[in-house]
């Protein structure tokens, strides 16, 4: 996509006859050498099956093209097709939600813990650490088989908790066949993944941050919200913002959770646009619009964080 | 004493909440592994297992291929992990303590690249593996991973590398060392905590990964993986709970091992990286 | 059984040479005589058969074909599509795959299988039973070959029934439904029908009249929508409500037979061979279940049934054509189909064969309910319909307290587009 390292590496050889500087040179070619297998590695498992993807996107590509092969060229009637169906738009709006709402209480609830973590007596926050770590380590196959089990209608403990506070109407609950529910489900399970990778960076962030700080900040009678404003969040805004694009697309891009509780049901009302291109490609076996809803998610996700990516190529320069 | 002890304790009841909450899903599904089946179908559910059982385990591990399914994983996750370090290592280096044009791209494409829709990708590898003969083939799977891992390991152990003064190792030089071996001997072993604990994620990545190993593996069932395995539960072992949530227990058991010993080096590499950068 | 197993062997192996000799004319091209032995790959779908009768294929044919092995592997239901597909496109395919009657149509036009017209007359395609033989074909061309069809009938626990003073099994709706509702008290389930058992109420819309979608020209229409179609889903949910079926899921999660097995449950809606399972699970149910048709509307017809099954394809990127179709015939022969038969009380692909399910209770009730079974749209695209669980999705929203008439228009739509869709 954006391999800028092979024309700089052709100097190096086309001047290697002259020997003059032998040193120099090849201290010149060596950061190439070092990112050449990144970039080889990139060109041939990424950007090439990329441009196979766009290819598919803009063809006639269905379940007889994928076996028997010969498939033509249609232009842009696969993203006019996606583009003119509300489906997509509802997608999309779902998506946005989605993201919003998970990225929100990850970073939310993160922040929180971090700051609570960085104020918990010396066993209690060992105790906290080791949970969240316990979280982190569980493998997502693993958590969404729990997170079915615990809201299981007949012998979920969620439901016999909910019925023994007196809330009858959990009684037998199908949580799963509810749309509301089961995105709630679902956001519940990604933010319990999420939320220790987070808070755990950010209390490591927070611990960086000198103590004379706070102390002054102290002295100056500012309170707890007042210190986060004008001491905490500045010193890691970097961090912050590396985390919160972090997450941004992991959760966007959220896909084997979604589809292992819910494939993308009840209703749709959990399809995001990543399980929406899976459906259409998989289940319907139309390829190519499947190509050309994952080509508009990749746009998206671009221009959501050019922001953080303009912040990045900024700050790279400077160091350069 | 006892006031500041009052003071301390909303701040700890939400701890403690914080604990719970965390702790219950993974809690459960171990307690429910070790439950026997007619306690799992109490219409009460007992938070203890009262009567612990290993039979669930013993069920998980006797389904036919479990062994080969968990090798096949750890050598698939294994292989990608390594791969991933070595190209990484040497990326990272480039970007970290050398100057050259052409950097901000490339770190701006390992960031781009951190964003690739993997799974829309499915058909297009499908295609690919299947004209050059790679199908069914775990090295293929292998291969995915590296890539798939490849950018956050370039990032994570860029930010290990910045941590580390370069000072060091021009001191080295200065005494005579040349510049690799002044990076093998005075680098690589500060570096060494940080590269194990950032093959975690690219270890968590590969073992996790259920859609590539379900789509390339066709024919060849001996060289499935344990996720889409694990993804059949329901089918292999019906209303059995128990014996779900002792094969979900097994698949978490390697990872839980690996993370007790290096998370707390990971943490501090993305943070040492990102308030650097 | 294993006496009576030897028995039919050896009548069959007869049967067969006679067979051979019968169509020695219409040779198959790859030769004479036996193919080169191979090794092949053979998928069948999870539960169609017991172990038993797999691993007795196997070794039977290993036997007759020296050198040869087949490694049969079995498939899950779910995401079977994906993989059928996956399999059709690569280069070195299974040999022999089963496929559902509903989703062969898709594969046949795909042109990833092998036309496999010009051994209809070697296989005795004339008597094939065409709920099986009519989706496999596409264009006049036989791409799947019939394998065992079934259909649903009801299951029930005869202790229960005679606790309940229940003597007679019911004949129409209205004496089901009070029967079930008698069954229907303290731990006991009157019925087990979990809220995604589509082909049942397929079964209660066809009773009614009404269809899954209906062809105008050259295009389908969903038709969940129609009054026939309403009716038929009200019914299902009057029935799904004297149990504790659970309405997000289908018969396959939990497996039904599991639940029925624990003993608390009267009846449960399955193919004959789902018994098997269920004594399996509990054997002290051995000899104490039950089958009836499912009732109709009048005790004069029972209720319409789905007309369930499999086809057998050859992937065409199989490296073993001829070999695989050794296999298909052996599967579709007279030996494996009688049986098979009586092993797991499936229809045969060959309504000559049937007799063989004489005295067999659960056939016998499956048999009085054949007469009045139907299939599922005949389009390439039906297999994407089931695929995005359009009518699953539906059953559950009406039975959680959803807005039927709604419901049932929103996904009729969803029908109608995916039928569209050019393939």
């Amino acid at each position: 996509m954006l391999t800028e390292a092979p024309p700089s590496l052709a100097p190096t050889t086309r001047d290697a006859p002259a020997r003059r500087e032998p040193r120099f040179r090849i201290a010149a070619a060596w950061p190439y050498l070092l990112v050449l297998p990144t970039v080889v590695g990139t060109a041939f498992l990424l950007v090439y099956p990329l441009v196979r993807s766009v290819v598919i996107s803009l063809q006639h590509f269905r379940i007889g093209e994928l076996i028997r092969g010969g498939a033509t060229f249609v232009g842009l009637d696969n993203y006019r097709e996606a583009l003119g169906s509300r489906e997509l738009w509802d997608v999309l709006l779902r998506t946005l939600v989605w993201t919003v709402v998970d990225v929100v209480l990850i970073v939310g609830i993160s922040t929180l813990v971090a700051l609570m973590l960085a104020r918990l007596g010396k066993r209690m926050r060992l105790a906290v650490m080791s949970a969240l770590v316990l979280v982190w380590a569980v493998p997502v196959l693993a958590a969404t088989t729990v997170f079915q089990w615990l809201f299981q209608s007949r012998l979920g403990v969620v439901n016999w908790a909910l019925t023994s506070i007196g809330l009858d109407q959990f009684d037998g609950y199908t949580w799963f066949a509810d749309g509301v529910a089961t995105f709630a489900i679902l956001v519940l399970l990604v933010v319990w993944q999420s939320v220790p990778f987070a808070a755990l960076t950010l209390y490591a962030g927070l611990t960086t941050v000198p103590d004379e700080l706070f102390e002054s900040a102290r002295i100056d009678g500012a309170g707890a919200v007042k210190t986060f404003r004008h001491v905490t969040f500045p010193m890691l805004r970097s961090l912050f913002g590396l985390i919160t694009s972090l997450e941004v697309i992991w959760v966007f891009k959220c896909f084997a959770q979604i589809w292992a509780v819910s494939q993308g049901g009840p209703d749709g009302a959990t399809t995001t646009l990543p399980v929406y291109a899976f459906q259409v490609a998989q289940s319907l076996h139309k390829y190519d619009l499947g190509a050309a809803i994952s080509t508009i998610t990749v746009l998206i996700l671009l221009v959501v964080l050019v922001p953080h990516l303009r912040h990045l190529y900024r700050t790279e320069r400077a160091e350069a | 004493m006892s006031r500041r002890a009052l003071r301390a304790l909303p701040l700890n009841l939400a701890a403690l909440v914080v604990l719970l909450a965390s702790v219950f899903p993974v809690y459960w599904m171990v307690a429910t592994a070790f439950k026997p089946t007619t306690d799992i179908n109490a219409s009460t559910p007992q938070l203890l297992p009262l009567h612990p059982t290993f039979e669930h385990f013993r069920t998980a591990v006797g389904v036919d291929g479990f062994w080969r399914f968990w090798r096949n994983s750890a050598v698939v996750s294994l292989g990608a992990v390594v791969l991933a370090l070595v190209v990484a290592l040497m990326a990272a280096f480039a970007v970290a303590r050398m100057r050259w044009r052409g950097r901000q791209a490339f770190v701006l494409m390992v960031f781009v690249a951190q964003m690739a829709p993997w799974e829309a990708l499915l058909i297009p590898m499908f295609i690919i593996a299947r004209d050059v003969g790679m199908l069914d083939r775990l090295s293929m799977l292998t291969l995915i991973y590296f890539m798939a891992t490849l950018p956050f390991t370039i990032v994570t152990l860029r930010g290990f590398l910045a941590a580390i003064p370069p000072e060091l190792e021009e001191a080295a030089q200065i005494d005579g060392a040349s510049r690799f071996e002044a990076f093998r001997r005075i680098v690589f072993p500060l570096l060494a905590p940080g590269l194990m604990s950032t093959s975690l994620f690219g270890f968590i990545t590969a073992w996790n990964e259920f859609a590539f190993a379900n789509a390339l593996i066709i024919k060849n069932q001996d060289n499935r993986t344990l996720p889409v395995w694990l993804s059949s539960f329901g089918n292999v072992f019906g209303t059995d709970w128990g014996a779900t949530m002792a094969a979900a227990t097994l698949f978490m058991l390697p990872v839980l091992a690996i993370f007790l010993v290096l998370q707390r080096r990971v943490t501090g590499g993305i943070v040492a990286g990102a308030v650097k950068g | 059984m294993k006496s009576r197993l030897v028995a039919v062997c050896a009548t069959l192996a007869l049967a067969g040479a006679l067979a051979a000799c019968d169509s020695g004319s219409s040779a198959d091209p790859s030769g004479n005589g036996t193919p080169e032995p191979a090794a092949l790959t053979v998928w069948f779908m999870k539960d169609s058969f017991s172990d038993k009768i797999v691993q007795g294929f196997k070794d039977d044919f290993e036997s007759t074909h020296p050198g040869t092995t087949l490694d049969i592997q079995i498939q899950e239901w779910d995401g079977i599509g994906q993989k059928v597909t996956s399999a059709l496109a690569s280069n070195d395919a299974p040999d022999v795959i089963e496929v559902g009657n509903t989703q062969v149509a898709q594969y046949a036009a795909s042109g990833g299988v092998t036309d496999l017209t010009d051994k209809v007359d070697d296989l005795g395609g004339d008597d094939w039973i065409p709920g099986l033989a009519e989706p496999g074909k596409v264009d006049g061309k036989q791409y799947g070959i019939p394998w065992y069809a079934a259909n649903r009938v009801v299951i029930y626990n005869k202790d229960l029934f005679q606790a309940a003073g229940i003597t007679t099994p019911p004949t129409t709706r209205e004496q089901w439904i009070a029967d079930t509702t008698k069954l229907d008290t303290g731990s006991t389930q009157g019925i087990y029908l979990p809220g995604q058992n589509w082909y049942t109420l397929s079964g209660f819309i066809w009773d009614e009249g009404g269809d899954l979608a209906v062809q105008d020209g050259d295009t389908w229409k969903g038709a969940l929508d129609t009054p026939e179609a309403l009716a038929g889903m009200a019914f299902y949910q009057k029935l799904q409500a004297l149990g504790d079926g659970p309405k997000d899921s289908d018969e396959a999660n939990p497996p039904q037979a599991d639940v029925f097995a624990k003993g608390d449950v009267a009846q449960v809606i399955s193919a004959p061979g789902g018994a098997v399972a269920i004594t399996k699970a509990n054997p002290k149910l051995e000899g104490k279940l039950g089958f009836f048709p499912i009732p109709g509307k009048t005790a004069a017809q029972p209720g319409a049934v789905f007309t369930g099954g499999s086809d057998l394809i050859v992937p065409a990127a199989s490296k073993h054509q001829a070999m695989a179709y050794e296999v298909v015939k052996a599967l579709a022969g007279e030996q494996f189909q009688k049986t098979m038969a009586v092993e797991m009380s499936y229809v045969p692909n060959k309504t000559s064969f049937a007799s063989v399910l004489g005295g067999n209770e659960g056939a016998a009730a499956m048999a009085a309910g054949a007469a009045n079974g139907h299939a599922t749209p005949n389009s390439p695209n039906w297999a994407a319909v089931e695929a995005k669980n359009v009518i699953k999705e539906y059953m559950t929203k009406v039975l959680t307290g959803g807005d039927a008439a709604g419901a049932a228009a929103a996904a009729s739509a969803s029908m109608t587009e995916i039928l569209g869709a050019d393939s």
